[in-house]
């Protein structure tokens, strides 16, 4: 077969179109007040992230994921793995704050907040820094390998991989504790983890900023995929107005043109792209939402004297001349639900226990004989210390009248280290006359022998003495 | 989904099946590391990897670092497989099936 009747073959076409060969993306910078936004954003949330591993709390580094040892650190608060329940509160409260903005506006998370966006408009200002706005990009990498070529491209690798290198730093930062490591760095003498996660998310940080920028949204993302799910004809969305503005045209045709669209086919909107679509073709899935076509357009239109808004925020409903409702059946139900956990999981914050107990009743026998008048059931007993002191703990019994509680242990309290889990056998003592049922319920309580006095108590069974 | 060959041109079609091939490779490895390191999160939640080295019938000392490695690489080798056999089974073959005659 000649290579005319391959290239032209129809199967072919089809299946190139399908897996067609990427081609780079040079966003146009542009200023406006969503772009404003943007960059508000990103400066607050990597402020955040690179200045948080830095603050102390007490003694102790304010966050502080430390993974060895078993225990988060967050302001103060030290959440051991038995506060599992907390994380997956947190996690569940993400998901549907996800759902809930995602609802009412769209693809926000997407535009402003996520890592890897805010992470690639970093990379792309360092990149602008280095080697001129867009045509001048477009023109370096056409060009062939000049002095200036390898200088621009030189620097431009530097600032990235030195910012790549010190966002690695900072992530390990956050699971070992900082200053360490940063002496550990400074003498080289990290540790083989440290060593390998610092430069694994460097690496990460650099590929996907630097060079898969758009391509991890369109491939790798699966919020990209199913937030659809969540969209209906009132969620805002980024949308050309295609009836004010076609038909589009643009110079001798323009002014030839009885009655021009208001676009004006300056094709701005496509070059700020940073996932180089054109928005006039409708809204896509590789749209990202980060409104640099509405700052582009609103500018042009501004120049040209035209009202602003040919590319705008807004609903299909608001498109089609129908109203647009915030509060519909989607986003209430999807608020309740986000209030219900933000309310469960502060009320279970607030009423944390330092002390974690288990009581587990000795499998062998109901219970035993003492003496002529007194009877015992025999019990395991768990403490755990949560808090971030060693504690000395009582032990109580109530439910009946004269239990007696006797610990295994020299002294009739429980010591524990911060984090130490200490097993106790204990029996509880009671007279035949007062357990005489088969089964009472009774409560053990557990408390902080300080001042504090702070407790927290179990109902489990007790057997009695019944002939 | 087709059961036709891609096109008659055989070159093509081998260049074709082999990019599709590796990227059903990259999506099954994403999505699988996707996964385990979620996996990973809950697991360890709940389970200390000083652990891990006691459940073997022999003794293996494990550091913590080395627990959780360990424990992801094996999310990770599971997941992955999981992920593999999902594609596998859904990719349906590409070329034309035995002729069959209509049961009649």
């Amino acid at each position: 077969m000649s290579k005319q009747a391959e290239t032209n073959s129809p199967d072919e076409t089809i299946e190139l179109s399908l897996y067609k060969a990427h081609e780079k993306v040079y966003p146009r910078e542009i200023k406006g007040r969503f772009q404003f936004k943007r960059k508000l954003a990103v400066w607050v949330l990597l402020g955040l992230f690179y200045v948080l591993p830095w603050i102390t709390w007490g003694e102790q580094q304010a966050i502080l994921f430390d993974l060895p040892q078993r225990r988060f650190y967050i302001f103060g608060l030290t959440l051991w793995p038995q506060d599992f329940i907390f994380l997956a509160l947190m996690l569940i409260i993400a998901a549907f704050a996800l759902f809930f903005f995602t609802a009412l506006a769209g693809r926000l998370w997407c535009g402003y907040a996520c890592p890897q966006t805010v992470w690639t408009e970093v990379f792309i200002w360092l990149e602008q820094w280095t080697e001129g706005n867009r045509n001048k990009r477009m023109k370096l990498d056409k060009g062939p390998w000049t002095r200036e070529k390898i200088l621009r491209k030189g620097s431009k690798q530097f600032l990235w991989i030195t910012f790549a290198l010190w966002t690695g730093f900072t992530f390990v930062g956050f699971f070992t504790p900082i200053k360490e490591l940063a002496e550990h760095i400074w003498q080289w003498t990290m540790g083989p983890w440290e060593t390998f996660w610092l430069f694994f998310y460097a690496l990460a940080t650099y590929g996907n900023a630097g060079f898969l920028r758009e391509q991890v949204c369109l491939y790798m993302c699966p919020y990209a995929r199913f937030q659809s799910a969540m969209f209906d004809k009132e969620t805002l969305i980024i949308s050309y107005d295609e009836q004010r503005g076609e038909p589009r045209m643009r110079g001798k045709k323009r002014r030839e043109s009885e009655a021009p669209g208001d676009c004006i086919d300056c094709t701005m909107c496509v070059q700020v792209c940073p996932t180089g679509i054109d928005i006039r073709d409708g809204l896509q899935y590789e749209c990202i939402a980060c409104a640099a076509c509405i700052d582009a357009c609103d500018e042009v239109m501004e120049k040209s004297g035209m009202p602003k808004g040919l590319i705008k925020y807004t609903t299909e409903n608001a498109l089609q001349g129908k109203p647009t409702h915030i509060l519909r059946p989607r986003t209430l139900i999807y608020m309740v639900i986000l209030l219900g956990l933000v309310t469960a999981f502060g009320v279970s914050l607030a009423n944390r226990s330092a002390i974690d107990m288990n009581v587990i009743h000795d499998r062998n026998s109901f219970y035993r004989v003492v003496d002529a008048n007194t009877i015992e059931n025999v019990y395991t007993l768990k403490v755990m210390n949560k808090g971030t002191e060693a504690t000395e703990y009582a032990v109580q019994a109530t439910g009946l009248d004269g239990l007696e509680v006797v610990l295994g242990l020299a002294d009739q309290t429980v010591s524990a280290a911060p984090g130490e889990l200490v097993i106790v056998p204990m029996k509880i003592r009671a007279s035949k006359q007062v357990a005489n049922q088969r089964i009472h319920g009774i409560t053990v309580t557990v408390s902080d022998v300080a001042a504090s006095g702070e407790n927290t108590s179990e109902n489990i069974k007790y057997f009695g003495y019944k002939k | 989904m087709s059961t036709e060959p891609i096109s008659h041109n055989r070159d093509f079609n081998e260049r074709q099946l082999k990019r599709i091939f590796w990227r059903r490779i990259g999506i099954v490895l994403w999505v699988s590391f996707f996964c385990a390191a979620v996996e990973s999160m809950v697991f360890f939640a709940l389970f200390d990897p000083a652990y891990l080295g006691q459940l073997s019938s022999f003794a293996v000392d494990l550091s913590p670092w080395q627990g959780y490695a360990l424990g992801f690489a094996f999310f990770w080798a599971f997941t992955f497989l999981a992920a593999l056999f999902a594609g596998v089974v859904l990719a349906l073959p590409r070329t034309r099936l035995a002729k069959r005659n209509p049961h009649t």
